[in-house]
């Protein structure tokens, strides 16, 4: 058995073994796993309306057939980027600001008295709390409205990045 | 032949090569503005481009409008910049302050938004006076340690500003190439036309020198 087959089993074995995030801020985050914006979906821009319009315009300038088709997809593709650009820069994940501004020490009366009315034990009252102001360290550690829109943009460079690239070579070769 | 481009703007094929770049305008540069932005400016930003184009093709338009979009990124994305800063100048002061408790911080963020472009009202300059002496900060401290808190987003946004000076460089050199490319076939058309008189010409001549 070779070393390479011996650590994909044993990579398997652990995996096996995996059972997701654990902690709340691993939750937390692969809860946002769902979370898109539809830009890894392949685009159908051939049977949209925009794209004969936009390939008879450019045809008259002289591109050839294969050169229009590149620049009118390149084009859509680059305006799908920055559609997706916008929607999430224009709205960015609320802010919870009772959570944020939140006075976890002066919560615990309340949790007691949610957890257990005849009175709770102690170590369940820390728990809760413990989680809370986990949630809490999250929520500001996100900042607010302007640094969380930066942020969400900001994951949305590469497809902007590769866009444009696409779109600069059809011109340029075309 | 009229082609429904987008939101109900049609571009009619056999119209002049100038009304049909004008045409497309809206659907390649709907200008998606946010609420406080001004259409009228950025039309005449776009306005102010496209008169600079020698030769309004299309395709050249549909890039002009394009790099006029990431002008206006780049200007969004610097007032961010002021904007996270502003933030997290109202959160360290609520942070440091006795108001973290209770009020939040979005009054203390609003009041000292307005502080800072000198538009503060009494109430809300006597807040950020009291938040001030409360945290034991002055304006220039406060704003050297929100620098420094919001750094990691300052330089997301620098990023941003970043890819929008590339994409403009990328339509620059794309619109050259047009330009170019159109300046070369029409280079072309006259020594064709310049071949062409010349030739009839030697054509009438040689008529002329027939023996008759």
């Amino acid at each position: 058995m070779t070393m390479n087959h011996r650590r994909s089993l044993a990579n398997q074995g652990n995996a096996l073994k995996s059972t997701g995030p654990r902690s709340v801020a691993g939750k937390r985050a692969s809860s946002q796993n769902s979370r898109k914006h539809g830009l890894n979906v392949a685009p159908d821009f051939e049977s949209s309306p925009e794209y004969q319009t936009l390939v008879d315009l450019i045809g008259e300038e002289g591109f050839s057939t294969f050169a229009c088709a590149d620049i009118a997809s390149g084009l859509l593709n680059y305006r799908r980027a920055m559609d997706a650009y916008y929607d999430t820069y224009a709205s960015p994940e609320p802010v919870d600001e009772f959570l944020r501004d939140a006075n976890v020490k002066a919560s615990n009366p309340i949790f007691s008295e949610h957890l257990s009315p005849s009175g709770s034990e102690p170590q369940d009252v820390r728990e809760m709390a413990a989680f809370f102001a986990s949630m809490q360290r999250q929520e500001r550690r996100k900042g607010g409205p302007v640094s969380r829109r930066s942020s969400d943009t900001h994951k949305l460079i590469r497809y902007q990045r590769n866009g444009i690239a696409r779109l600069s070579s059809a011109v340029r070769q075309g | 032949m009229l082609y429904n481009v987008h939101f109900g703007i049609y571009v009619d094929i056999a119209m002049p090569l100038e009304d049909k770049s004008k045409s497309l305008l809206p659907f390649l540069s709907s200008p998606k503005l946010l609420p406080n932005e001004s259409e009228a400016e950025f039309q005449s930003g776009l306005q102010s481009l496209l008169s600079e184009l020698d030769n309004p093709s299309p395709l050249a338009v549909a890039l002009v409008s394009q790099l006029n979009e990431c002008l206006w990124w780049i200007k969004r994305h610097t007032v961010d910049k002021e904007l996270l800063l502003h933030e997290a100048m109202a959160r360290l002061l609520s942070r440091e302050g006795s108001n973290w408790v209770g009020s939040g911080n979005s009054a203390l963020s609003v009041a000292l938004e307005h502080y800072l472009d000198g538009s503060a009202q009494k109430d809300q300059a006597a807040l950020i006076e009291e938040a001030l002496i409360d945290a034991n900060l002055t304006l220039s401290d406060l704003r050297a340690k929100g620098f420094k808190d919001a750094a990691r987003h300052i330089k997301m946004v620098d990023d941003l500003i970043h890819r929008q000076h590339q994409t403009i460089r990328h339509l620059q050199r794309s619109i050259d190439s047009i330009d170019y490319k159109s300046r070369l076939i029409k280079r072309m058309d006259l020594e064709l036309a310049a071949l062409e008189s010349k030739e009839s010409v030697k054509g009438a001549l040689t008529l002329d020198n027939e023996p008759s």
